[in-house]
């Protein structure tokens, strides 16, 4: 495994004194079963020595590097993040797993202190497990670029990502819209946002996702807790295209607890359309085989995810809390059995008890203000209470990040429920039964190519993990990767072994590997114009032009 | 019981609405299913679809009304979702003769790639729609005309923009559907009996 230990590690303020056994200040530590005393041996080494190398050379430390491990250290305030991953991974792509990671716990549980005084610790180790668990099941490739998981669209017609992005600006019609993706299967078809918050927004789904098997079938409007999250890389521009610039960081509550209200959720089947209308072989035999009961209620196992539902949103007090969590009342009586529920997404995996206790404390710390985003004039920050509006059709998701207020107003919710949901019942039933073609002879060649802007990769590797051909190029292209990073001005580079020779290019906005198989490898050792090496240039901008890669 | 379960049981009924592009048939829908008309509906693209769940003659059902693309150049894309039709909606614009003109077309189209077996007993229905607008240019006669030759089709003139008669010709689809499902459950020869045909006293008086 290429990502071997996650460790948060926060002081809190009582924790500092020398006397304070460091365990107690471990956060949250992967892998989990790890015995107590070796999680403080190395939290304790990494943060003195972090804190020491910082100290002597007055800046922050962003890596440590042993002899076949690497760590990426952060460091603010009390807190103390590291992520291992063995030397060979790029420095650059840990450190940015990592920054990703903190950010996205920033997006869904506010500022890093203030969640760590409102939540129990186990309820946050469960999340910090989430997003965690939602990077185990990439591809190396998306590792190493840090890139979104995109739809493979060389078999779906271009029609239909423009019917995606037809859906989401119909939405935007509602002004308390801000801005949305679409995704199938976990994978984008189409975005309004940066990659960065996309990316954020699909680790939500993406847990979702798995748990569909068990859930599917419910569109909710969930809570999160979405923040612009700092920028921790400042070398990258902002990529931002919709949402506010802000600079924001993760340090002071002045985002009110307010938001930490239950959601309401209107929540509906989304009947299955008739199966035999599609062509057989979906690949989905999970998904269609839980559908929802025909009258608009979702089969009883649901609740295995939605631990918690409220009754009221906002009303910590209230205590009408049905313990079976399924909490669900018509609205309009209406024909999709459109009901309205309330629910707090982020509960699951939470026993309703903690969090309860976690509600609990922060009724204590935090006043119900009616929580609004206005940054605090005293502190720098502007952490945005907004919502996530998610509606899923089987294997297809709308995610619509909202005002706050739009879960108030159930006229907007209606209208934008409406005019996406036939839309969307399409959507689903088209790119379901979009094939996905014969498993696509590779050719004489390898390639991957990331777009750095839009944070895409493109390639005809087969991602499967035990292809033992593909493994040299995706270390040589890890490899070129990290000089490319380190370098700002190199722009081509040949790698090469005695029976293989891999190009990769850059520019601005991308990135190129290629790798021509077959035809021996004339190496000489000394420069050569008969080198085959020196043709993959041309052959690598020859043969890439068909996937629409331009390397002139 | 198990007779109540059969008898509460729904069935699922597909419908397709078919026309040129721009006839109204993402309104008819919108107008029948949420009772919303927007004017400024972008072209559909593929397929879209809703359900709706009614009585008919005691019937309960749920209609799956699938939308289309009518524009040429969508043909690709909606094709493939004509299959396991029960019902098909024809559908013109009573202020646009070519939309009218192409009906037979419609149905050719249809019955090719819904591959219907029996296409001279397959349930179309025919609506002309746009009834609001003042500037007709198909008459009333012509299309009824139309529909007597082609297979004495049910014909509605509609307006989604005002409700007029959408209810009313989706409810004749319904009709027409279940009236094909009794006519082949009486030419089955079979041991097998359907309980959800039977009437509801059955039901009550055995749970």
């Amino acid at each position: 495994n290429t990502w071997g230990r996650i460790l948060t590690w926060g002081y809190s303020c009582s924790l500092r004194e020398e006397e304070d056994p460091t365990r107690k200040g471990i956060c949250y530590f992967y892998p989990e079963e790890t015995p107590i005393d070796k999680q403080e041996l190395l939290c304790g080494q990494l943060a003195g020595a972090g804190r020491c190398v910082s100290e002597l050379s007055s800046s922050p430390v962003h890596v440590l590097r042993l002899r076949k491990n690497k760590f990426a250290i952060r460091m603010k305030d009390d807190f103390f993040w590291a992520l291992s991953c063995s030397v060979d991974v790029p420095t650059a792509s840990v450190c940015e797993l990592l920054d990703h990671l903190i950010s996205l716990f920033c997006f869904y549980n506010g500022s890093v202190r203030q969640s760590y005084q409102l939540y129990r610790q186990d309820t946050l180790a469960a999340r910090w497990a989430q997003y965690l668990s939602h990077h185990q099941g990439s591809t190396d490739l998306h590792h190493i670029f840090s890139c979104m998981k995109t739809i493979d669209s060389t078999n779906v017609d271009p029609l239909l990502l423009l019917k995606a992005a037809l859906i989401l600006q119909a939405c935007q019609r509602c002004p308390l819209v801000l801005a949305g993706c679409i995704l199938f299967r976990g994978r984008v078809v189409s975005t309004q946002m940066s990659p960065a918050l996309t990316m954020k927004v699909m680790v939500h789904e993406s847990e979702t996702f798995i748990k569909s098997l068990i859930s599917y079938g419910a569109y909710c409007l969930s809570r999160a807790h979405s923040t612009p999250c700092k920028d921790s890389q400042p070398r990258k521009p902002r990529l931002s295209r919709t949402l506010s610039d802000t600079l924001s960081t993760d340090s002071d509550p002045s985002d009110p607890g307010s938001s930490q209200s239950p959601l309401k959720s209107p929540c509906s089947s989304c009947r299955s359309s008739s199966d035999n209308a599609f062509s057989p072989g979906n690949a989905d035999q999970l998904l269609s085989s839980n559908s929802p009961l025909p009258n608009g209620k979702l089969e009883e196992h649901e609740d295995s995810f939605y631990h918690s539902f409220h009754t009221n949103g906002g009303d910590i007090t209230d205590n009408s809390m049905n313990s079976l969590g399924l909490e669900a009342n018509c609205i309009n009586g209406g024909t999709e059995g459109y009901c309205r529920r309330m629910l707090d997404f982020r509960g699951a995996g939470e026993t309703q008890a903690s969090h309860d206790g976690s509600m609990r404390r922060k009724s204590d710390h935090m006043l119900p203000s009616s929580g609004t985003g206005s940054p605090d004039s005293q502190h720098n920050d502007s952490l945005m209470p907004m919502m996530l509006y998610l509606h899923r059709v089987k294997g297809l998701v709308l995610a619509l990040l909202v005002e706050k207020h739009f879960l108030d107003d159930s006229a907007s919710m209606e209208e934008v429920y409406h005019s996406s949901l036939a839309a969307l019942n399409g959507l689903e039933a088209h790119l379901r039964s979009v094939s996905p073609g014969p498993p696509a002879a590779q050719g004489p060649y390898i390639f991957a190519h990331f777009d750095s802007i839009q944070s895409t990769l493109t390639s005809n590797l087969s991602g499967r993990p035990g292809v033992v051909h593909e493994r040299p190029f995706v270390r040589a292209t890890s490899l070129l990767h990290s000089h490319f990073c380190n370098t700002e001005t190199l722009q081509e580079a040949i790698i090469r072994s005695a029976g293989a020779a891999v190009y990769g290019t850059r520019s601005v906005a991308q990135e190129t590997y290629f790798l021509q198989h077959g035809g021996s490898v004339k190496n000489s050792g000394i420069p050569n114009h008969q080198d085959s090496a020196f043709s993959l240039p041309t052959k690598a901008r020859h043969r890439l032009l068909k996937h629409g890669i331009n390397l002139l | 019981s198990l007779l109540n379960v059969m008898t509460s049981k729904t069935s699922l009924l597909k419908v397709i609405l078919l026309g040129d592009g721009g006839v109204g048939k993402s309104s008819i829908m919108n107008r029948y299913v949420t009772n919303k008309f927007d004017a400024h509906l972008f072209h559909t693209i593929g397929v879209e679809f809703l359900n709706k769940d009614l009585e008919v003659d005691g019937h309960q059902v749920t209609l799956q009304i699938w939308d289309t693309a009518g524009q040429e150049r969508f043909r690709s894309l909606r094709t493939p979702f004509y299959r396991g039709s029960d019902c098909c909606l024809l559908t013109f614009s009573v202020d646009d003769n070519q939309s009218f003109l192409n009906l037979g077309n419609w149905k050719k189209e249809f019955i090719y790639y819904a591959d219907v077996k029996e296409p001279e007993k397959f349930p179309f229905v025919v609506l002309g729609n746009k009834v609001d607008v003042t500037e007709r240019q198909v008459s009333t006669e012509e299309a009824q005309q139309w529909c007597q030759e082609n297979g004495d089709y049910p014909y509605y003139e509609t307006s989604a923009k005002d409700a007029t008669n959408v209810a009313v010709a989706f409810e004749e689809a319904v009709r027409r559907v279940l009236a094909m499902d009794e006519r082949t459950d009486h030419l089955i020869p079979t041991d097998t009996v359907k309980l959800h045909r039977k009437p509801r006293s059955a039901a009550t008086c055995c749970s």
